[in-house]
């Protein structure tokens, strides 16, 4: 039973934090129920999970955490369809399970020693997010270059992980611009749509790799600027999704050309998409 | 290798007594179908049939079934139990298609990496016997055009040939050898048996009528995932997965939660890549927007994807989708089409 990978690992709904005034994206922190699973649940930014409500179904969901911050797991959810509208009913103390962790990581590895540019869009934040606590963790930080973000959302309102964006904006050892479409009345920070803040901000490509997720929109705008950069498409990741069941390359569902998403990805170079089907 | 000689009105008794103490799982006439079913207490199985209308992969991955059991407690639903229920068992009078489909299905459910428990129990608890095709069935096979062969023994356990009046079995793995013993006195076979084998070998291979130029297509298909000719294919196709939940080699598979009461299950079931509903994400946004998507992965996975993956077709060449397709798409057809592009 230990190794069937369908069978969920059991934890508890710890903490919700609801993100957004639209109330629809929350972050549900876990605790394993059992030490030994917490112990084996050895992940890196990038990986996802499929959160399991017996009864209603799994989805997969990108980690939120990081791995350097022990003891819980974190997902940020918006509310969709039958399992997502499910977990937002929950309450803390709820049992439930995940399966994870799933698919391939950000490049760490490669990452290193390298200066990182992170762009994020709208709640497609939520994996940066654990690239970027893994990154600036106090024994991680001297491993990577200068790390430059670029967040936005269409209103301030709508800005996930608000007190870690205040936080870093302290720090002087990552360059934060957050970025709305657009401000309100309390609104003091930058405006504008991430494409031209990425352009403002103009990062070198020098010894750089930019890590990009964010609505397909802000892809497609965003990815020539970097292009005129001078970024090449081995230094642009980005995370791919596709609709997924079994998230172990098994149940046909998600295939871009002869990849799995969800075990082959769902990170990949643009570089490596271009060998792919356009097809997601 | 241990090698038997089986009496001709012996078999179907033989296959009889196995199921007495073991789980079998054979050809059975089902009012004007041929299916492979669980052998009841008392049933023979068939062992002069021409093909079966299912594809036995139903045994080791099931149309529908149970992955694991839950109930209801205070603070959510929680784990049951997990079903694996496998048991040792037979699965007899498998053409060489289908012990070549198991082969190829092995590269996604027995993975390196993630090992699907249930298929893999039943995997292993069972010993495949083979019935050769000393004349293949229909015109619509074209195994030998797919890398198989009429007489193979490619992931066989047993393999019985029919030789007139006696079959020739051939024990080909330990597993299979096992079986010997409860199959009564079996005379040992001399060898000439194995040139009269041979005989009936080249035979079948020269009966086989259909052949397509199935290895010749990858460089066309890896170059034209964007190209007119698949707007060609799908128009008549009613998407009814058919031919995905008839095909051997299909392992497509949906996982769904059913709840009575206070207890419920996580159940598999097939799926199919012909489906609208098969990739559409919640959002509404679906990667494959037309049926003509859905025909090029079929068609890609079976001769381009799987061959990146795992060397080889992933298609036996069993000729079932094409003659159960209700308007009359045929794979054979597409191929060479293709392959004159
Ligand atoms: C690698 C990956 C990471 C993701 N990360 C996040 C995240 O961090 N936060 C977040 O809110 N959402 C994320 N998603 C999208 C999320 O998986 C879907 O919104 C969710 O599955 C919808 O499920 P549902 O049961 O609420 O909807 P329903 O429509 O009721 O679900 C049907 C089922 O289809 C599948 N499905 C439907 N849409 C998708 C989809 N877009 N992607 C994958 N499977 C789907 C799921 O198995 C789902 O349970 C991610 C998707 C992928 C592939
Ligand atoms: S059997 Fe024929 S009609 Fe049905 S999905 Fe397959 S190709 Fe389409
Ligand atoms: S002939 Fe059709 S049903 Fe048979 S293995 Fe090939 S694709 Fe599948
Ligand atoms: S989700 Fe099943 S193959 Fe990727």
């Amino acid at each position: 039973m230990q190794n069937n990978p369908y069978v969920p690992i059991p934890v508890d709904v710890d903490k919700i934090i609801t993100e957004v005034t639209t109330k629809d994206i929350k972050t549900f922190r876990f605790t394993f129920v059992n030490k030994e699973d917490e112990e084996n649940f050895k992940y890196l930014p990038g990986q996802f999970g499929e959160l399991s409500i017996f009864g209603k179904g799994e989805s997969p969901i990108g980690i939120a955490s990081s791995p350097t911050q022990p003891g819980y797991i974190e997902f940020t959810v918006q509310k969709a369809g039958v399992v997502t509208s499910e977990l937002h009913s929950m309450e803390e103390g709820a049992r439930m399970g995940i399966r994870g962790p799933l698919g391939n990581t950000w490049p760490i590895e490669y990452l290193e020693g390298k200066n990182i540019v992170i762009v994020g869009g709208g709640f497609a934040f939520t994996t940066l997010r654990s690239l970027i606590n893994y990154m600036i963790f106090e024994e991680n930080r001297s491993s990577f270059g200068n790390i430059t973000v670029v967040y936005g959302a269409r209103e301030p309102g709508l800005l996930i992980y608000k007190d870690e964006l205040a936080a870093w904006e302290k720090r002087d050892d990552i360059n934060m611009n957050v970025t709305v479409d657009k401000g309100d009345e309390t609104w003091t920070g930058r405006e504008g749509f991430v494409p031209t803040v990425c352009k403002e901000v103009a990062p070198s490509s020098e010894n750089a790799v930019a890590v990009i997720c964010g609505p397909p929109i802000m892809i497609r705008f965003t990815l020539p600027v970097f292009f005129e950069l001078g970024f090449s498409k081995e230094n642009i990741y980005t995370s791919l999704e596709m609709r997924m069941k079994c998230g172990i390359g098994k149940c046909g569902r998600c295939n871009v050309g002869n990849k799995y998403v969800c075990k082959d990805g769902p990170v990949f170079s643009l570089a490596e998409l271009d060998t792919l089907t356009k097809e997601y | 290798m241990e090698k038997r000689v089986i009496k001709k009105d012996a078999l179907a008794g033989i296959i009889k007594n196995i199921s007495n103490d073991m789980l079998v799982y054979a050809p059975v006439q089902d009012e004007d179908n041929v299916l492979f079913k669980v052998l009841e207490p008392g049933m023979e199985p068939l062992v002069e049939y021409a093909n079966t209308k299912n594809a036995p992969k139903n045994f080791f991955f099931p149309q529908t079934e149970t992955m694991m059991k839950y109930f209801r407690t205070e603070r959510g639903r929680e784990l049951a139990e997990v079903v694996e229920d496998a048991a040792d068992a037979v699965l007899f009078g498998v053409r060489p298609c289908y012990a070549r489909s198991f082969v190829l299905l092995d590269n996604i459910f027995d993975d390196p990496k993630y090992k699907d428990s249930y298929y893999i129990a039943r995997r292993e608890k069972t010993v495949i016997v083979s019935l050769a095709c000393v004349h293949p069935p229909y015109t619509t096979c074209f195994c030998t055009s797919v890398g198989g062969h009429p007489m193979s023994l490619e992931g066989s356990d047993v393999v019985l040939t029919d030789l007139g009046d006696v079959y020739l079995a051939e024990f080909l793995t330990p597993k299979g050898e096992k079986l010997i013993e409860k199959m009564g006195n079996l005379e040992a076979a001399d060898e000439a048996l194995d040139a009269k084998k041979q005989e009936l070998s080249d035979t079948a291979e020269k009966e086989i009528k259909s052949h397509i130029p199935a290895n010749d297509i990858k460089p066309w298909l890896d170059e034209n995932f964007e190209n007119p000719f698949w707007d060609t294919i799908h128009r008549s196709c009613l998407a009814c997965g058919t031919c995905t939940y008839l095909c051997p080699t299909c392992h497509c598979f949906d996982i769904t939660d059913e709840v009575k009461g206070e207890e419920g299950r996580r159940i598999r079931t097939w799926d199919s890549c012909m489906s609208w509903l098969f990739t559409m994400e919640t959002s509404g946004h679906n990667p494959r927007t037309s049926q003509k998507e859905r025909w090029r992965q079929r068609l890609m996975h079976k001769f381009k994807y799987f061959v990146d993956n795992f060397g080889a077709v992933a298609c036996v060449g069993c000729g079932r989708c094409v003659i159960n397709c209700p308007v009359n798409i045929d794979i054979r057809k597409i191929v060479t089409d293709i392959s004159k592009l």
